[in-house]
């Protein structure tokens, strides 16, 4: 009976979502909302601004220098979450 | 894995031929991430496969002589390190964090052919932090792995 449940919701789910994805903007539209916000000023002045020809560069480490920053400490975080679940520990009797 | 490979063959290609590229393409990736394609993160993951390289050919004993799991993970704190310690150093000179318009450029300037903003060489400084922190982090994943290995 969950199951069925379950099962209902996921179609429901995907009937929403395949309607949605018709009201997105076409890939590399230029009107998009995602590409007539801040895009244009990162692609006209990041050679000024930061003096990078790479753009892709200049948005990730110095515009988005704060969320790089974060994901570095994910990294690391990861690293040590591992290193915590892995370790050896001594046998205690 | 624990042993050095038996395989001369295997060994020298891996330790001689393989892994040097490896380490000088990584380095690569990273200095020319301003200009091309590239950046900390592929740099880090680059650098990471030829360590792991080294760690399976070398065997584990010898090559954590070299580098120690515990020095690994000093190198993945001092990678974050880097990054946030260049955020804060732009607070003492008065600018926004992460802000790099203080990073100093005229010596760089006096012997580069290319003007050298001092952002750009700001964003190298954090670029380095964050190849630091990959490179090790994911050889030190495995080296827990191989512990867990080892094991049973």
């Amino acid at each position: 009976m969950m199951r069925l449940l379950g099962l209902l919701v996921l179609v429901l789910l995907a009937g929403v979502f395949v309607h949605a994805s018709g009201d997105l903007p076409d890939r590399g539209d230029p009107n998009a909302p995602a590409n007539v916000h801040v895009s244009p000023h990162y692609l006209e002045n990041a050679g000024d601004e930061v003096g990078m020809p790479n753009v892709v560069s200049a948005v990730l480490a110095d515009y988005r220098g704060y969320d790089t920053l974060g994901e570095t400490v994910v990294i690391l975080t990861a690293g040590i979450a591992v290193a915590f679940v892995l370790i050896r520990r001594p046998r205690r009797q | 894995m624990n042993e050095r490979t038996d395989s001369i063959v295997l060994h020298f290609i891996a330790q001689y031929l393989m892994a040097p590229f490896i380490l000088l393409f990584g380095f690569y990736v990273l200095v020319f991430g301003e200009s091309g394609p590239g950046g900390g993160f592929q740099a880090g993951a680059i650098v990471g496969s030829a360590l792991v390289l080294m760690r399976l050919t070398e065997g584990m004993e010898q090559s954590r002589r070299f580098l120690s799991s515990r020095g690994l993970l000093l190198i993945a704190c001092a990678g974050v390190g880097i990054y946030a310690g260049v955020g804060l150093l732009a607070l003492f000179a008065g600018q926004p964090f992460l802000d790099y318009s203080y990073v100093p450029n005229g010596w760089v300037n006096a012997f580069a052919e290319r003007e050298h903003t001092s952002r750009a060489l700001g964003v190298l400084g954090i670029e380095i932090g964050v190849f630091l922190a990959v490179a090790a982090t994911l050889t030190l994943i495995f080296d827990y792995l191989m512990e867990r290995l080892s094991d049973a």
